[in-house]
């Protein structure tokens, strides 16, 4: 079964986001802040990482980066989810090397189409 | 009494000379070294030559006298006179000298020379005033054109000092509240304790003008600023005793000091009125010195508070879409029916919670939208686009709502396309808005979208939509969307475009929204260089309008600026092509405000916003184009002028005579 790694400070979304995801047929694995989220990044290896920007501890961005740059883990997707939706944050994520930019308020619809897209690119 | 200085050696004629002006003192003598010392120290008025005197050279003795101011008789004799004697004489008279004659001759004389002395005199006192009024009219044009207190305060010195000639000037002024300076210009140094008597005085003069001085001035709190002309001598008490005057700079019981000059040579009355008029003159230009400050530490405020305004809203919509989203979240989880199967009952009020809290993250939107566009801070991507796939992709996702209410979307696309310089995102948002408005406040009836090319000079609009209509030139993308709903009161037109502005006697209550969706419309096609109205009839329905500027204008212009280079060529005169890049408002100021422009120049010209950046290209020909020169000083001048309102901005500039890449330059 996939994995999906969900990295969010607000754990209603994450517990949503996991619940739909789960029904949709993957397996979840969560994180309420940066650190746990990196380092359970590297424990599972997941199939796809959806991220939040604005953590406490290390943010989002930063996440992205240090998963990007290494060569181990570049090849994981990931879904970069915030409030925030000026353009210079976009301009961000595409340079940490995030694959899709959803801005918050988002449809839990929207987010399980893009985990299959993704997902199904990895068969 | 009257002078006569008598050339003659005559003593018949020196009687007779003596005998009539026997009350007078006549001097008499042929020696040449006398005439010439009793001239020089005796200053005689009038002199009396005898034309039968041989002994002296009569010529180079009228050439000296003619030196000085007298009035000179020749008494006639036997001799020829040549021309360069008589010339130099005023009056003749035969020998033998009649008495009465002599003495009618010479009181005739002495009147006109009355009369003449005095018209010197009344001529040198007009030279005099028309100077001074000229100084004034000269210090009162300069002090319209600085805002710099200290600097008014230098012009009124350098005006009192040039008009009154002053030894020395003390003027009292105040730095900031608590730094008052006594300025003082002299014409010599100042010793040591004349200056602490100066500034005694300052101090003392202050107090006894003011019934409760505002700050309290001290010897020691008390700078000193000195304006010495010559060094080569010193000022003492002595100065204390010369003529002087006193003036207080006051406006509307508002103080800014006083000035306090000296003078050696006594003031007139004149040089009163003179002094007088020039202290008073300095005042309004100082209270709008003070005004200008106090607008500008307002203006720095406001900025800030705007600052704050914007960022608070952001913070806020940030905080309360987060919980938004879960909320929204929990309720799509429920009617999805992922989390088990609902009632009938349940599945009404989730959706009921849904819709609203969709509902509220819209109206969040709004606002975040709105604050954004008003602190400039809006993103826009604009590229030359078409409108019809915008159309259409509204149209689509309005369907399901219109149909819910039995309407149709009508949309026919026009024949030939036309491209807009514009930002999709933006339009599909503005469209979005009038679409959804029409759906909701039409009970029965069709929605029509058109489109057509319109000329900025043949459009149809209600007179309080002028303001943001009259800016258009040219040609523009003309958007309709027509509904037959319950329409809009005239005098409520103008309102629909405000924020929060619903209108009252409507259905907008019933059906929701928050009130910034034309606004932010509005605001949007302002960005966009285009307008936004409307017209209806109650009950009748709304037809709401919004134009685009063509991107073919863009090309338009390159056509006008070819056929004014042929036109110029024609007539001999020059072409200049002046491209102005700017990172803010400066622009729209420069056209606006500034008169750079007159409105040949800005009907040949463009303006394009792309981002953050502004450029104005135009197209200037004729005698009186604009310099490159001039064009860059005016525009760095209004740049910093303007630093404070609209924050710090980099210009580029280029100018190119005849397209042919003459100048181009670039500076923040």
């Amino acid at each position: 079964m996939k994995k999906i790694l969900i990295v969010d400070d607000e754990q209603d979304i994450v517990e949503s986001l996991k619940f739909v995801l789960e029904v949709s047929g993957y397996t979840c694995y969560t994180a309420f802040n940066g650190e746990d989220g990196l380092r359970l990044a590297k424990e599972i290896m997941p199939d796809l990482i959806i991220l939040d920007v604005m953590m406490p501890k290390i943010n989002g961005y930063k996440i992205s980066r240090l998963l990007k740059y290494d060569n181990k883990y570049k090849d994981i997707p990931i879904i970069m989810v915030t409030a925030r939706s000026q353009l210079e944050d976009k301009m961000i994520g595409e340079e940490t090397g995030v694959n899709e930019y959803i801005t918050k308020p988002f449809e839990l619809d929207q987010i399980v189409a893009k985990a299959e897209k993704y997902l199904k690119d990895t068969d | 009494m009257t002078k006569f200085l008598l050339i003659s050696g005559d003593k018949e004629k020196e009687k007779v000379v003596k005998d009539v002006f026997s009350s007078d003192e006549v001097l008499v003598s042929v020696e040449e070294t006398v005439i010439f010392d009793s001239l020089e120290v005796e200053e005689p008025d009038i002199v009396i030559l005898d034309g039968d005197t041989d002994s002296l050279d009569f010529k180079s003795l009228c050439r000296k006298i003619k030196q000085y101011p007298v009035i000179t008789l020749l008494i006639l004799g036997e001799k020829k006179y040549n021309k360069d004697v008589t010339h130099n004489i005023n009056l003749f008279i035969k020998a033998p000298i009649d008495k009465k004659l002599l003495s009618a001759t010479i009181d005739s004389a002495l009147r006109t020379k009355q009369s003449l002395l005095k018209m010197t005199k009344t001529n040198q006192e007009l030279a005099r005033s028309l100077y001074q009024l000229n100084v004034m009219y000269n210090t009162s044009s300069q002090l319209a054109g600085s805002l710099d207190k200290d600097r008014l305060l230098q012009i009124m010195n350098e005006g009192i000092e040039k008009s009154l000639n002053f030894e020395l000037s003390c003027t009292l002024t105040f730095r900031s509240e608590r730094e008052p300076v006594l300025i003082i210009k002299s014409l010599y140094k100042i010793s040591d304790r004349l200056l602490e008597a100066l500034k005694l005085r300052a101090i003392l003069s202050y107090k006894s003008l003011l019934a409760d001085p505002p700050y309290e001035i001290k010897i020691g709190n008390l700078k000193i600023e000195k304006d010495i002309k010559h060094n080569i001598k010193e000022f003492d008490f002595s100065v204390l005793r010369f003529d002087n005057m006193f003036a207080p700079i006051v406006h509307n019981d508002e103080f800014y000091g006083f000035t306090e000059i000296y003078r050696e040579k006594p003031f007139s009355t004149e040089d009163a009125t003179v002094f007088q008029t020039l202290v008073q003159q300095v005042t309004i230009p100082l209270q709008s010195a003070a005004f200008t400050q106090e607008l500008k530490a307002t203006n720095r405020k406001l900025q800030k508070l705007e600052r704050l305004k914007s960022e608070f809203i952001s913070i806020v919509s940030h905080e309360l879409r987060t919980p938004l989203t879960a909320i929204k979240n929990a309720m799509d989880i429920i009617l999805s029916g992922k989390a088990g199967d609902m009632s009938e009952n349940i599945e009404k009020f989730v959706s009921m919670g849904k819709r609203n809290a969709v509902r509220l993250s819209g109206i969040i939107n709004d606002l975040l939208d709105i604050s954004k566009i008003e602190a400039g801070k809006m993103d826009f991507k604009f590229e030359i686009t078409k409108i019809e796939p915008v159309i259409e992709y509204v149209k689509n996702n309005l369907t399901v709502m219109a149909k819910e209410k039995g309407l149709n979307i009508k949309y026919t696309p026009m024949e030939n396309s036309i491209e807009i310089y514009a930002d999709s995102n933006r339009l599909e948002q503005v469209l979005t808005n009038l679409v959804s408005n029409a759906i909701k406040f039409t009970p029965s009836g069709d929605i029509e979208i058109s489109t057509k090319v319109v000329n900025a000079r043949e459009l149809h609009y209600d007179q309080c939509f002028e303001g943001d209509i009259k800016k258009l030139q040219g040609n523009y993308l003309q958007v309709c969307v027509e509904d037959k709903g319950i329409g809009i009161e005239r005098k409520d037109l103008n309102h629909v475009f405000d924020k929060f502005a619903q209108i009252e006697n409507s259905l907008s209550r019933k059906v929701g929204g928050s009130g910034l969706g034309l606004p932010i419309a509005r605001q949007l096609m302002e960005s966009h260089n285009g307008a936004i109205w409307c017209d209806s009839e109650i009950n009748k329905g709304s037809k709401f309008y919004f134009v685009l500027p063509i991107a073919n204008d863009k090309n338009n212009f390159n056509t006008i600026t070819k056929q004014l280079i042929q036109k110029a060529k024609a007539n001999l005169s020059t072409v200049a092509i002046i491209k102005i890049k700017s990172t803010n408002k400066v622009m729209d100021n420069l056209i606006h405000e500034e008169n750079l422009l007159n409105k040949t120049y800005m009907e040949n010209s463009l303006v394009e916003k792309e981002g953050k950046i502004t450029t104005l290209s135009m197209a200037v020909f004729g005698g009186d184009a604009p310099s490159a020169e001039f064009l860059k000083k005016k525009i760095s001048t209004i740049t910093e002028q303007k630093k404070n309102v609209y924050g710090e901005c980099d210009i580029m500039f280029s100018y190119d005579i005849e397209g042919e890449g003459h100048e181009k330059d670039s500076y923040s």
